[in-house]
């Protein structure tokens, strides 16, 4: 009773201190870059972190195994290491903007797993027979690392298109603009623009490109992590099932759609190769990438068809 | 007239400048040119024309130098293809074809280029990409299809009448054998395909990658390091300390005279190559799995037995039986395991093995996630069922009466038998029925259908229903066993391996980095062919370490430029 009490407002204290940090981290981006709040918010990660893993620290100790065993723990699970792949540039000291870029996703795993929908699964349950082994831990915390990382890197890959194509937009909407009056301010303006626009804009452009370009990287570099992950979290279970379930691959939908996400991710490694579809093209492959992990970790669960069926919940039963 | 032709002359110098021996002998020309009247400066500017032309041309050469030694450590690949393809360099294939050229006219030379061409188009990266997505794109497609159904549920599902997306019908999944997605000729081909050009694009890109990346090359102008992806120039330093502090750092260090050339992360580059093998050694594991298997599954109640052999079936054409199918296996004992809350925890089976002679061979007792293993043969617990229950009427018996799985709903199962009371032979017998969820407790119901006890097996507690004194000795269950023999695992187990391995290898950056000692000064340049946001700060941070050189170049002093 006490540790579910203790879990309890350990879950609310996390949720609401990443809301706050969330909040936070978007001003910074947004308006101006103040020190106090960005220490505040380095500390807000912190606690989120902290309360993460009592959580999971004090339900493993309550349920005695170790908690990834259905839907809710590995929610649980996943924001611990999204937190975790959050602390890394403040660990290492990089001051950048890349964590506010993925710091929502923290929110929203967080958010869900306390949400209604899985109010029943908040009870820790017994472990069926063939979650009973020790891969389980491999297996399992595997998988759930190379989604967070492999989130976080097709999330700053989304963040990419969205500031290349606005970009472009705004730039179609100048030349539009331009071209308009063109006949009638060109003899004004010309001194002014080679004066003073043009250093103004291409340093604009100048800085705009880095964050691109540091995007790129980031989420290059995110990504082959969680590809790691992903690739042996995928050989765990194949060789689990060859011990529980008879044979190592067994087409299982949620086996099938972790390959599929294995797929998604190797043709954006492929797409790195090449330096001509570097940058959007491989950002866009990243983001189809977000879309199938979404798919695999939780439509193959809200089926809840296949072998994998531990972690299933019913809309309906709300 | 003067001030144009003088300008030239200006920017004339200043190039010069840069290329130090080559201009030498055009030097006085100019410089004699200042005292000389107007009259000469037509003769000058003749001159200075050809200098002129001269210049931007050795300029150019001098350019295309460097980019072509660049090119030698850059793009090499397509130069390595053209010599790997030359001939000397070739596979098989080619000297096969070779041969066959010599003897033959333009058609042995198309045969020849042939398996060239196709190598080629399979190692095309776009190529290879479609078909990744391809492969993708079915398996999602298979799980949306309901797999391994009657045609009649496609019928129903998928109907002419009403097609899914406006196009999509039973036709479609039967002609194109959708219905068994993950074993039909479509996707196994796109698998073949796949596989092809996995192969090619080791053998014609990757592996000449390789060979570039291996050799060392020193950059010997400062030009052409400064054109690196990073580059930096130290104004008062040696490139010696340079190496010093670059080996510290886990670099492979060379240096040739002024230059130095250091490398970090050479397995980086080897390791895609390593994850494309181990995954060719998967599909051929699996190829194998699929040929070569048998597999079946049994229930057998406790007390009873098999030979493996009878249960196994062939799934392929490579499939050959062994000495150890002539194994009889007999079930000693199932069991489960309980919580306290009366759930399940764990199925156990006892099983004794025998050969031909009726000698015990193994024994084990296997449990979910726990197989046994004999002789190529796994045997894994993977289901249940309630076999019989073991009764005495009035102290009469034991009665074996056979229990029958009355719904099952997913794990969810319960089982039910029925104890006739009177003349059985009566059209409306009446009688007591028994219904069970697991072996632990049987629920009891009267003659009327209503409930009156629940009894434990074993437990000796008697039920007195209708007269009757019923006691319940025991209730025997029959494990589900599957049985599988797969010569293809071991082969998949080791591309599991060397796929691990190599894809962590991989994560590792190939990083170049390229120094030349100009006078005091040292320029720097390289490049890192993954961890290109990290290399930049990492470089800063190492050439803030190397020492500066105070005074002249001969007394040197080192000294820190920042803590």
């Amino acid at each position: 009773m006490i540790s579910s009490i203790l879990e309890h407002i350990l879950i609310h204290i996390s949720f609401s201190v990443v809301s706050i940090v969330i909040t936070i981290r978007l001003l910074i981006l947004l308006v101006n870059e103040i020190a106090g709040l960005y220490d505040s918010s380095k500390k807000g990660i912190i606690t989120t972190f902290v309360c993460i893993t009592g959580l999971l620290v004090t339900r493993w100790i309550y349920s005695r195994h170790l908690p990834l065993s259905d839907l809710y723990e590995s929610f649980i699970f996943l924001s611990w290491s999204l937190s975790i792949i959050h602390m890394v540039p403040y660990l290492k000291k990089h001051k950048n903007h890349l964590s506010a870029i993925t710091a929502p996703i923290v929110i929203l795993t967080q958010g869900f797993a306390t949400s209604g929908f899985l109010t029943e699964m908040h009870q820790s349950r017994i472990l069926v027979p063939a979650l009973q082994s020790h891969w389980l831990m491999m297996h399992v915390s595997m998988m759930v690392l190379g989604y967070a990382a492999l989130l976080c890197g097709s999330l700053l890959s989304v963040a990419l298109i969205v500031i290349t194509f606005r970009k472009i937009i705004r730039t179609f909407d100048k030349s539009n603009n331009e071209s308009f009056s063109f006949g009638e301010i060109q003899y004004i303006n010309e001194r002014n623009n080679v004066l003073w626009n043009t250093p103004f804009i291409s340093s604009k452009n100048y800085y705009r490109s880095q964050l691109i370009q540091q995007l790129d990287h980031w989420s290059y570099r995110i990504i082959s992590l969680g590809f790691i992950f992903l690739t042996m979290g995928i050989l765990s279970g194949a060789v689990w099932a060859n011990e529980a379930w008879g044979s190592y691959w067994n087409w299982d939908p949620k086996e099938t759609w972790a390959f599929i996400t294995w797929t998604i991710f190797a043709i954006y490694l492929h797409i790195r190769t090449n330096p001509n579809l570097e940058g959007v093209n491989s950002a866009i492959v990243a983001s189809l990438g977000f879309l199938i992990i979404w798919i695999c970790y939780l439509g193959v669960n809200l089926l809840g068809i296949g072998l994998h069926s531990y972690g299933t919940f019913t809309l309906t039963s709300n | 007239m003067v001030a144009l032709t003088l300008s030239p002359t200006k920017t004339l110098f200043l190039n010069s400048h840069l290329l130090h021996s080559t201009f030498k002998p055009h030097f006085i020309n100019p410089h004699s040119t200042k005292t000389h009247s107007l009259h000469s400066s037509r003769f000058l500017s003749f001159n200075l024309v050809t200098c002129k032309l001269k210049s931007p041309q050795d300029i150019k050469n001098k350019d295309k130098n460097i980019s072509k030694k660049i090119v030698l450590s850059e793009a090499a690949p397509s130069l390595a293809e053209k010599r790997g393809d030359g001939g000397g360099g070739g596979g098989e294939g080619n000297g096969n074809g070779e041969v066959r050229a010599k003897s033959g006219g333009s058609v042995m030379r198309l045969v020849k280029r042939f398996p060239r061409k196709v190598l080629g188009i399979l190692s095309n990266l776009p190529l290879a990409i479609g078909e990744m997505f391809a492969v993708a794109a079915l398996m999602a497609l298979g799980t949306f299809i309901d797999q391994g159904e009657a045609p009649d549920f496609y019928f129903q599902k998928y109907p002419e009448d009403n097609p899914v997306l406006g196009f999509f019908t039973w036709r479609w999944v039967l002609t194109l054998g959708f219905d068994h997605m993950y074993s039909s000729p479509v996707f196994l081909g796109t698998l073949v395909l796949l596989g092809a050009s996995l192969m090619a694009c080791t053998y014609t890109t990757q592996i000449p990658l390789v060979k570039v990346a291996r050799r060392w090359n020193f950059l010997d102008s400062s030009e052409a390091i400064r054109k690196q992806e990073y580059s930096d120039t130290l104004p008062r330093a040696s490139v010696q300390d340079l190496g010093v502090l670059l080996m510290g750092a886990g670099y492979e260090v060379f240096l040739k005279g002024p230059s130095l050339y250091a490398f970090k992360g050479l397995a980086g580059r080897f390791a895609p190559i390593g994850v494309h093998l181990a995954m060719l050694l998967i599909m051929a594991g699996g190829t194998l799995s699929a040929a070569g298997s048998f597999r079946g599954s049994v229930t057998v109640p406790q007390g009873l037995n098999f030979v493996v052999g009878d249960v196994l079936g062939p799934t392929g054409f490579l499939s050959t039986p062994t000495d150890a199918f002539n194994t009889e296996v007999h079930i000693n004992r199932f069991y489960m395991d309980y919580y306290d809350s009366g759930e399940v925890s764990q199925f156990h089976t006892d099983l004794s093995l025998f050969d031909l002679d009726g000698k015990e061979i193994m024994r084990k007792t296997i449990s979910v996630n726990d197989p046994l293993r004999y002789g190529g043969i796994t045997i894994y617990q993977t289901d249940w069922s309630f076999s019989a229950l073991q009764i005495l009427k009035d102290d009469e018996g034991p009665f074996n009466l056979a229990m029958a799985p009355l719904k099952i709903n997913g794990d969810k199962k319960l089982f039910g038998t029925f104890l006739p009371v009177g003349d059985a032979e009566l059209p409306n017998v009446k009688g007591i029925s028994m219904l069970a969820r697991d072996l632990q407790s049987i629920v009891i119901y009267d003659l009327e259908g209503k409930f009156s006890g629940v009894r434990r097996p074993g437990s000796k507690l008697p039920i007195d229903i209708d007269g009757s004194r019923i006691v319940i000795v025991d209730a025997i269950g029959s494990s589900g066993l599957d049985l599988k023999t797969d010569p293809g695992v071991p082969i998949v187990y080791a591309g599991f391996g060397a796929l691990m391995l190599t894809t962590c290898i991989s994560f590792l950056s190939h990083t170049r980095i390229w120094a030349l000692q100009d006078g005091t000064m040292v320029v720097i340049g390289g490049k890192t062919n993954r961890a290109k946001a990290e290399f930049p700060e990492e470089m800063d941070r190492l050439l803030d370490r190397v020492p500066e050189i105070v005074e002249s170049s001969r007394s040197e002093e080192p000294d820190n430029v920042s803590g």
